[in-house]
């Protein structure tokens, strides 16, 4: 197609001066509310419909004593709180289509005024009736939404549409010589177009067409399906995706020892802060588990050989978080895996002070492992106290089963885990969180608890991203953390199963963080599974012992790391597991390249789907446009780079590299 | 929004005698897509992975010309492509694709709620003039069953439409509206008008005032 059809469905326009000076008759003061539109090529923010009802509001010698515009008035959860702001008792004045100004004037209920200063924009057609609702993209093609398809017979042209009458058994015959219609001579008859897309298949109508059912979906079906619909959306906690779990091909597999690689390249920026600073050589003998890594920092960690043998090299090598270049130190493992002596089990850990015990997780390099990597000495020590401990086992993304096969294997481990933690914190609330469709981990966390009284165990309904903190605090404790703010100080910490499972290998038997349990998978992989990986392992070892892939990433596939919707693509196989590796995903590409010249519709459904409850197409906006301090003034650092609305964008925008890209230039700023 | 549901089983009997191509938009499933009965009845009948395609925004029209295109040596092959969308999506389709007949595999319904993905209570039918500043802000074409502008009908009984007993009058509903706001006269002094049908052929009834095109 040369030319790209962009239709302008904005939804509403102002009313006509002479009925708006008539509506508004009688009033002194009143607020003015105006949507920021829908469905239209978004360029601007356009404010021309509220400016040009200022000026006729004005020219009624009217006062606004406030002027406000909303990104999508209809959206009750972002506009409800604009309404209870609204403090006077003046009537309100909305423009936009009648959905908006409906759920305005139900909001204030009989207690205020509201007036109504936009007309719905109709859908220009032919059709006599409602003609048609158009696509989520703004192309010329529509659908009546009439419930029994015809489009099989009709070649693909729709007669409830294109014909002005809807007629559903041919032509009224009423079209002229040329072929167009007599209602509407601009359009050509409906049914003439249908027998030419017919003729053109060889073949005719096939069969003949029912007579239209009005009553094919009645008013409480549809009901049923609006209620349905809002269920889902506002579970547990608002914005969110349910995309397909993907997680039967590995969820039964138990995890096994993946085989210590000849080589390692660990990376020394292993954690959220510092990097660590460099204690090995080139040439330096290594034994597992010795430190190579001092922690650089108050929020830094130490980084440990993961296996015994020589460092052969410390170069930079491609980190698969940041994709830049970073210091990594290369390890040939000698096959011997001689322990470091530091490695051994304490004898009294049972009457160990708080201080011995956060200094021991300092030492064995413990982090975060749900992908944030956050130093879990520094989390231990939060400035406020806290008084519930919520154990992650949500594990949201789609296709990794990591986590829930700890809880099926380890629930022992994971309780004297979650024992250290609660002594150090004084805790006496546990939650234990597991999404509900992991149920054999439910039943083996259940039963592991039996004995514990304070652990509760929570399987909300899975939802993307319920394992974010701040969505699963809200979700399973009611609490919620502000803006800018950090789980503690709600009261509330979070700790992720697979760190627990570090933190007692740690405490328990000495273990430094050099090894961690990875979910390979993908849609061709030849041996999914969970395996128990050294730190360092480069992904072309995994790749060819799972993919049967050696030297590159094929053609038209891409590799992750972490899941589908926040996994990072990686651009080189040479790079290496770390801490923060959950899994590794061999997935098929889009087959559709995704263009930087796609441009926002104003669809509106990343916002829905928000569950910082932030508005991501101006990201996807002022990102394009290079605007970064603009994409400031959105609340761009809020972002926790979940994905929501890149997965549900109907122009498919990059809005997580452009969100990437402005919380950089933010950071510089500030 | 549109919403889809599945066509009855009668499409496996088609997707088992003729060579299809299968082509699947999942644009929508978070607003509602039957993908789960969609995917049943494609192992029932049989099709294999070569033939079938998982897309988003179908109605895209650069997205969906450029997958086909992707598609190309399949749609050789084939004599038939069924697709699972709304009709905007089969539309489209069918237009790139005028040599090959294309199936609809769903039907389509309409729900409450333009923008998003959230359905809405209440509804828009897009009539292009605005009566809720007359009706107290509760829409009578979409409230009331009948869609009546000037008054109710005579048929409610305790407040409950005489076509279906689970809905609340809207004409009553609008009164209880008025009445709260002191404002009853309004539906006195302005008589609701006839409703103005040309408005959804011309569409916008002032397109050359505004200066914007439809």
């Amino acid at each position: 197609m040369d030319e790209k059809t962009v239709v302008d469905y904005t939804k509403y326009r102002l009313k006509k001066e002479d009925e708006l000076k008539e509506s508004l008759g009688g009033i002194n003061r009143m607020t003015l509310l105006w949507c920021k539109k829908c469905f239209t090529e978004f360029k601007e923010e356009t404010e021309q419909e509220c400016q040009q009802a200022i000026k006729i509001i004005r020219g009624l010698n009217l006062s606004i004593s406030h002027c406000e515009g909303i990104d999508f008035l209809c959206n009750n959860h972002h506009t409800i709180k604009v309404l209870q702001a609204l403090s006077s008792e003046e009537p309100v004045g909305v423009i936009s289509c009648g959905i908006g100004i409906q759920f305005v004037a139900s909001f204030f209920d009989g207690k205020r005024k509201v007036l109504a200063l936009a007309d719905s924009v109709p859908q220009s057609g032919n059709a006599t009736s409602i003609a048609g609702y158009h696509g989520i993209a703004l192309g010329a093609e529509k659908c009546a939404a009439c419930g029994q398809c015809y489009l099989e017979k009709t070649g693909g042209i729709c007669p409830v549409v294109a014909c002005a009458k809807s007629l559903l058994n041919g032509p009224c015959g009423g079209a002229s010589k040329d072929g167009k219609c007599e209602v509407n001579k601009e359009l050509p008859c409906a049914w003439i177009e249908i027998y030419k897309r017919l003729n053109g298949q060889k073949r005719g109508i096939d069969s003949r067409i029912d007579i239209r059912d009005y009553n094919v979906f009645p008013v409480d079906e549809e009901k049923k399906h609006i209620k349905i619909n809002q269920e889902r959306r506002r579970e547990g906690f608002y914005g969110g995706l349910y995309p397909l779990e993907q997680k039967e091909a590995t969820e039964g597999l138990s995890i096994r020892v993946f085989p210590a690689p000849e080589r390692v390249s660990i990376f020394l920026s292993q954690h959220t802060g510092i990097p660590a600073k460099l204690l090995v050589k080139t040439g330096d003998k290594v034994k597992k588990g010795q430190k190579i890594g001092e922690s650089g920092g108050f929020v830094s960690a130490t980084v440990h050989s993961s296996v015994s043998g020589k460092v052969i090299a410390i170069e930079e090598k491609v980190h698969p978080v940041s994709q830049t270049l970073q210091t990594a130190v290369v390890i040939e493992n000698d096959g011997r895996d001689t322990p470091d002596s530091s490695i051994e089990p304490l004898i009294s850990r049972d009457g160990l002070p708080r201080e011995k015990v956060i200094d021991i997780l300092k030492e064995k390099g413990i982090v975060g492992l749900g992908g944030a990597m956050f130093p879990s000495s520094v989390k231990l020590s939060p400035p406020k106290p806290v008084d519930i401990l919520i154990v992650n086992g949500c594990e949201c993304e789609p296709y990794l089963n990591a986590d829930n096969r700890l809880m099926i294997e380890h629930p022992e481990e994971l309780l004297k885990g979650i024992e250290i933690v609660r002594r150090l914190l004084e805790i006496k609330d546990i939650i234990f969180a597991i999404e509900d469709n992991k149920k054999e981990a439910v039943e083996s966390i259940t039963s592991a608890v039996k004995n514990y009284p304070d652990i509760k165990v929570a399987t909300p309904k899975t939802k993307y991203p319920q394992g974010a903190e701040r969505m699963l605090i809200k979700r399973v404790s009611g609490r919620e953390v502000p803006e800018a703010g950090l789980p503690f100080d709600v009261g509330v910490v979070v700790f992720n199963v697979a760190t627990l499972y570090a933190i007692y290998k740690a405490v328990y038997e000495g273990l430094p963080l050099i090894e961690r349990v990875i979910t390979v998978a993908g849609e061709d992989a030849v041996s999914p599974g969970n395996y128990l990986v050294r730190i360092g392992t480069h992904f072309s070892d995994i790749l060819a012992s799972c993919s049967g892939i050696k030297s590159s990433i094929p053609e038209g596939y891409e590799l992750r790391m972490g899941g589908p919707m926040m996994g990072i693509v990686q651009k080189d196989v040479n790079s290496a597991v770390i801490k923060g590796t959950t899994g590794l995903l061999l997935m098929k590409k889009y087959p559709v390249e995704v263009s930087e010249e796609n441009i926002c519709i104003r669809c509106g459904r990343c916002v829905d789907v928000c569950p910082m409850e932030l508005i991501p197409y101006y990201y996807a906006y002022y990102g394009q446009k290079k605007q970064w301090s603009d994409m400031a003034r959105y609340k761009v650092k809020s972002c926790i780079e979940c994905g929501c609305c890149q997965y549900i964008c109907s122009s498919k925008i990059d809005i997580v590299g452009l969100v990437k890209k402005g919380k950089r230039y933010a950071d510089n700023k500030m | 929004m549109l919403i889809t549901r599945c066509k009855d089983r009668e499409l496996i009997d088609i997707l088992k005698k003729k060579r299809c191509l299968v082509l699947k938009c999942f644009g929508c499933r978070e607003v509602y897509f039957p993908e789960e009965e969609i995917d049943h009845i494609l192992k029932e009948a049989g099709v294999s992975a070569s033939n079938k395609g998982r897309f988003d925004y179908l109605c895209r029209e650069e997205f969906t010309e450029r997958y086909l295109k992707y598609l190309e040596r399949v749609l050789k092959e084939v004599d038939s492509v069924v697709v699972f969308s709304c009709g905007v999506g089969v539309q489209v389709v069918s237009k790139m694709l005028p040599e090959i007949p294309v199936i609809p595999g769903c039907d389509t319904y309409y729900i409450n709620g333009f923008q998003g993905i959230t359905a809405q209570d209440v509804d828009c039918q897009q009539c292009g003039e605005c009566w809720l500043n007359i009706t107290g802000g509760i829409c009578p074409i979409t409230s009331c069953s009948k869609g009546l502008l000037n008054g109710p009908c005579g048929g409610a009984k305790n407040g409950k439409c005489e076509v279906n007993p689970e809905m609340d009058c809207g004409w009553v509903l609008i009164y209880k509206r008025l009445k709260a706001l002191g404002e009853t006269e309004m539906l006195k002094k302005s008589a609701v008008n006839i409703r103005d049908y040309r408005i959804i052929i011309e569409g916008r009834k002032d397109k050359d005032e505004s200066g914007r095109k439809t």
